[in-house]
């Protein structure tokens, strides 16, 4: 009886032997796959900044645009002909020398897997226009001038060639080996033995990274990569000290609380993260400009991001993020105005605009902001007579509707967030009709002279220019409300007080761990 | 009895044929489009269709069942479209973690049921027996996911005496690999800390699961042993002054294991259900949580594996519970005769 | 009305048969009986999640809605699934059981052998991945809850259909000439229904709680229906300091599971009266 009751004790009250400092465990998701050609979201961002390197990273907030492996680019007045030289010394994980014929490598594996990153070049990059003239020069040819081409730089991580095609399989390029292995010159190397998709991901310190180490005296040696599935779960492991991080995108219910607890803290940091409801402009009752007018007042802005987010985002009136240039200066948001939306709303009945019909709106269901936004519209718009119906799906169900308009829901709600900074990443492919059949522009918005303007800052190479056409082009849309732009979020990540030198950037959303120590 | 046990496995080939044209045919009709997820960002038209291409989702539907099916019969379940890796190589390193939580509940569901259901028959009508059924049939009427959240809050929070997520602790680190049980390799590891901290993190996880289990276990052998009371060599041996709680004793020991056999077959199902929300809440990496991210992001490569492998895994412990239980009471595989 | 009376003796399953019937009272009722019956839609932002109190004696959620309401107004959503869940999977279930059970030859077997097929995956992943399929919502839910349950009724259905066919009184009929629908309608059902009748009891229950992991997993009930379920997974986030959030709903689960698993405990006894004789 005793030996059980020790047994039992044992059991309950045994803590694990933890002598020396216990690793950085990050409790952020993990991306499905580990090849950095083969998706670009947020968790894979993770991968690339830390494993990775590209030629330009961005860093800090605002975000800048440092050259990373890049030392310098040229580029030719025709805007066609970029020229990156590289910088010296630069090894993989392997020990070998990063050439510039691995970059070229590296973009046509990009161009040839077509996959998420590489949507960004495709239109204006062939892969047999990147070239190497020399071993530290890149050489990349663009069918049209596209503007954005720098800014987009860092969705690309560089790999090593030598170790891929050691591991290629029917000539896939390693696309399989990649997926749970790395090739890589990043700050860390991965541990494949160890490595579970989804679940467990540990990573090494790799003292010889080109950057080296002298901006970072105490670097953490052992990180391990412990997603958390469940939100509830995910707080309670971080307020335990099971995990050091969260997610980003911490509910604002819980700011308070990890605030409160005496071991952890949250970083609040100001995105570029648009929140949008969408509405789809080819569908009766969407098609009149006063329904959409009558919906645009028709949302409580203040109630739901002083009220139930807490204050902790931003009113955000365009479809650009605030903190992002190329926007109108003075530019008013919508505002929640329920006399207003009546009257557009009647306006909009009396031109025959079908508002009586059950209108749906599609929520991302594991994405409980989602649910709420449309659970107080419900609510709100029942007031102007209009009924809305909500939908729980997901984002592959929604994204693989957005094809055609017809299947395109009435509205669906999202975010919009920074893959790379400029403004084609967020008004260009969202309202340029260009885009159409996209998840982005699945509002099908359509305005000529919208393209236009679009159309011209895409291919200018004059800052200033740019921003002047952009901020032109926000006007004519916010004045036509296709949309319904909420606000811009601020990253909230929960973060144990040991770790020190958390820098967030937008891109990236603080994942980079390079600068990252512990406290004893 | 060869021939029983081969004549179960054979009836349960075309169960499972079934179950593969069964879960082609109702992933294949996702509104879903994998290619649109793939493809990302501002993807234009022409790239989805070169993606639909390259994964033959373009191709008409039968002709993509049957080169499924033939895949499927070489062993192949495929690549998951969204790791690029094998799907049956994400199982193998899941499915050990969902079958050791499985296998402790039912133990935990073994060792508690059967002296509950034990005592409530013999205290048959009594107060002991209405609340034994109340417990039993309240354990089938819990919500393992409400159970689990709570037991998290009472347990990992506020008495702080157990862990609340995954496996065993990040900082001490799995045992090496050999048959992925935790609880077997840290024991041919000598690890007896990494043994302790699989126990405390089975703990949680392993109790929220077995309550079905121990519900059903309980009910079983309360009727199994109210029946044997019955008898009418019981009721002899009774007349002749052996005591009901002796007669019990030796029923149980006799037949609990029959009773347990027989359920674990039934229960298996109710356990895998019950681990797809219990490993979603505790972290628990196994194939529940596999399941519930391959049906968010439309993987239907790894809901198709998930299925089949959870279907063959049911099927395989059916046809083994059969053949226990024939080689316990020869009498079954007569009757099937 | 036998049964019944030893169905009331039996102080457990009275309390079960208790508990459906008041279920089913406030199912009715509801709208009538919820303090503030316009929370199944309304939002009142700025009294969300507050502790029980005397003005909201279950607190309020995430939209400052009254629990206690959408708890009331969340049975009758929970019945209705529950009786139309099993009444379906019975039309599929008791026919297929009947004719599988009565004929002989192919048709039967494969009936048989489908009926296998669904029983060979746990329900609730077939009901994950079918309610995945068809556009998530309660009706897929239910749907899909139907299409995995009626095996349970074909497979009863089938074994006591298998008994009775070589039972004397059915020879006798039919040497008599009555006609199979006669014999099988008017005979053989009658003498299954008490086991179909267990079988679709503890259906209920197990509904309700598929239903509700449905609902918790995104796959159920849309909101801002007052499901017990989806109430429990918006909870989540806010746990655990608004724990009334996700506590009375997921009692409500629990009671009504009760009910209907105590009631078809108490039918099986009084079913089977081998296990009543007792003492």
């Amino acid at each position: 009886m005793r030996l059980r009751a020790a047994l039992l004790a044992a059991l309950l009250f045994a803590t694990p032997a933890a002598a020396q400092q216990r690793p950085l465990v990050w409790g952020d998701t993990l991306p499905a796959t580990l090849d950095p050609h083969a998706v670009f979201d947020v968790p894979s961002q993770f991968i690339l900044l830390n494993i990775y390197d590209g030629l330009y990273r961005y860093q800090g907030n605002p975000p800048q645009l440092i050259p990373w492996l890049a030392e310098r680019h040229s580029v030719s007045e025709d805007g066609l002909t970029w020229e990156i030289t590289l910088r010296d010394g630069v090894n993989f994980h392997d020990g070998s020398p990063m050439t510039a014929e691995d970059v070229v490598y590296s973009f046509r594996r990009l161009l040839a897997m077509n996959r998420a990153p590489a949507a960004a070049f495709t239109p204006v990059l062939k892969a047999e226009n990147v070239s190497a003239p020399d071993a530290r020069t890149v050489r990349f040819v663009l069918s049209t001038p596209y503007a954005p081409f720098l800014a987009a730089m860092p969705l690309v991580a560089i790999v090593n060639p030598r170790v891929l095609t050691a591991n290629e399989k029917d000539s896939d390029r390693g696309a399989e080996w990649l997926a749970a292995n790395s090739a890589g010159s990043g700050a860390y190397r991965m541990d494949s033995a160890t490595y579970r998709p989804r679940t467990a991901l540990d990573l090494v310190r790799f003292p010889e990274h080109f950057r080296g180490w002298a901006d970072n005296p105490k670097p953490i040696d052992q990180v391990r990569s412990r997603p958390v599935m469940e939100t509830s779960t995910r707080v309670l492991a971080l307020l335990r000290g099971e995990i050091d991080a969260t997610d980003s995108y911490l509910p604002t219910d819980q700011v308070e609380r990890v605030e409160r607890n005496a071991r952890t803290r949250v970083a609040k940091d100001e995105s570029m993260r648009v929140f949008i409801l969408r509405m789809n402009n080819r569908k009766p009752p969407f098609d009149n400009k006063d329904a959409r007018l009558c919906f645009a007042h028709a949302f409580n802005y203040p109630g739901f991001n002083e009220i139930i987010l807490k204050g902790l985002v931003i009113r955000n009136p365009g479809p650009n993020p605030n903190n992002l240039w190329g926007n109108p200066e003075g530019m008013a948001p919508y505002s929640f105005d329920l006399a207003k939306a009546r009257e557009h709303c009647d306006k909009a009945r009396a031109a025959g605009a079908p508002l009586g019909r059950e209108i749906e709106i599609h929520v991302q269901s594991e994405l409980e902001q989602t649910v709420q936004a449309a659970q107080m519209f419900q609510a709100d718009l029942r007031r102007v007579g209009v009924s809305l119906k909500i939908v729980p799906s997901t984002w592959p169900n929604i994204t693989g509707s957005t094809g055609r308009p017809e299947t395109t829901p009435d509205m669906w709600v999202h975010w919009v967030s920074a893959y790379f900074i400029d403004p084609e990443n967020w008004i260009g492919q969202m309202y340029d009709s260009r885009f159409h059949g996209t998840w982005k522009a699945s509002s099908w918005y359509q305005n000529q002279q919208v393209d236009a303007l679009l159309a011209k800052a895409r291919t200018s190479l004059d800052q200033s220019e740019r921003a002047r056409l952009y901020a032109e082009a926000t006007k004519l849309v916010v004045a036509d409300s296709p949309d319904i732009w909420v606000y811009n979020t601020v990253n909230l990540r929960g973060l144990t007080r040991r770790v020190q030198g958390y820098s967030f950037s937008p891109v990236g959303s603080g994942g980079e761990l390079r600068t990252l120590s512990l406290a004893d | 009895m060869a021939r029983y046990i081969l004549r179960r496995i054979l009836l349960a080939l075309p169960a499972l044929f079934g179950l593969v044209l069964l879960t082609f045919v109702l992933t294949r009709v996702i509104p879903a489009d994998p290619a649109a997820t793939l493809a990302g960002d501002a993807a234009t038209p022409a790239q989805l269709a070169e993606i639909r291409a390259r994964y033959g989702l373009d191709r008409p539907l039968w002709e993509q069942a049957v080169t499924h099916m033939r895949q499927v019969l070489s062993g192949d379940l495929g690549s998951s479209i969204f790791s690029g890796r094998p799907v049956m190589e994400e199982i193998v390193f899941r499915l050990p973690a969902t079958l050791e939580l499985t296998f402790v509940a039912l133990l935990l569901a073994t060792g508690l049921g059967v002296p509950l259901g034990l005592l409530a028959a013999l205290n048959h009508n009594g107060p002991i027996d209405h609340l034994a059924r109340l417990i039993s049939v309240g354990g089938l009427a819990i919500a393992s996911f409400w159970l689990a959240i709570m037991l998290q809050l009472i347990f990992a929070m506020d008495l702080d005496v157990l862990p609340l997520r995954g496996r065993i602790d990040v900082a001490l680190g799995a045992p090496p690999t050999v048959t992925g049980f935790f609880l077997v390799d840290s024991l041919l590891a000598g690890r007896l800390d990494l043994l302790v901290d699989t126990l405390r993190h089975l703990a949680l996880p392993a109790v929220t699961l077995c309550l079905p289990g121990l519900a059903s276990i309980a009910r079983f052998t309360r009727s199994g042993v109210l029946e044997t009371l019955q008898k009418d060599f019981v009721l002899y041996a009774q007349a002749a002054g052996y005591g009901r709680v002796r007669l019990a004793a030796i029923y149980v020991l006799r037949n609990a294991v029959t009773v347990t056999v027989a359920q674990i077959g039934l229960l298996f199902g109710a356990l895998i259900s019950g681990a797809v929300a219990v490993e979603a809440i505790f972290d628990w990496p196994g194939l529940g949580t596999y399941a519930v991210q391959a049906i968010l992001s439309a993987d239907y490569k790894a809901l198709l594996a998930v299925t089949l492998v959870v279907g063959v895994v049911y099927a395989v412990v059916n046809v083994l519970v059969d053949v226990a239980q024939a080689l316990i009471d020869p009498r079954v595989a007569e009757q099937v005769k | 009305m036998t049964a019944l009376r030893h169905l009331l003796r039996d102080p457990v399953a009275a309390l079960g048969l208790a508990l459906v019937l008041f279920a089913i009272v406030v199912a009715l009722f509801a709208p009538w009986l919820a303090p503030y019956p316009e929370d199944a839609f309304e939002s009142r932002l700025l009294q969300r999640l507050k502790p029980p109190s005397a003005e909201f004696p279950f607190g309020t959620d995430n939209l400052g809605r009254d629990i206690l309401s959408r708890v009331i107004l969340g049975t009758r959503s929970a019945v209705v699934v529950a009786v139309s869940v099993v009444l379906a999977a019975m039309l599929i279930g008791v026919p297929v059981g009947l004719w599988a059970g009565w004929r002989e030859g192919w048709v039967s077997e494969t009936l048989m052998r489908v009926t296998d097929v669904f029983l060979a995956v746990p329900q609730l992943i077939l009901a994950l991945a079918l309610g995945q399929l068809m556009a998530p919502g309660l009706t897929t839910a239910m749907v899909a809850l139907a299409l995995t349950y009626w095996p349970f009724f074909a497979r009863t259905v089938h074994a006591e259909t298998r008994r009775l066919r070589g039972a004397l009184f059915v020879d006798a009929l039919a040497g008599i000439g009555a006609s199979t629908p006669r014999i099988l309608l008017l005979h053989v059902l009658p003498n299954a229904a008490p086991a179909i009748l267990v079988r679709a009891t503890i259906g209920m229950g197990f509904t309700i709680l598929t239903a509700a992991i449905l609902g918790f997993l995104g796959v159920g009930a849309a909101p801002p229906s007052p499901d017990w379920g989806l109430a429990v997974a918006e909870a989540r986030q806010h746990l655990p300091e608004a724990w009334w959030f996700p506590t009375f709903p997921g009692l409500a689960i629990l009671l009504l599971v009760l009910g209907f698993n105590l009631l078809g405990d108490g039918l099986r006894d009084v079913a089977d009266p081998r296990l009543r004789r007792g003492r």
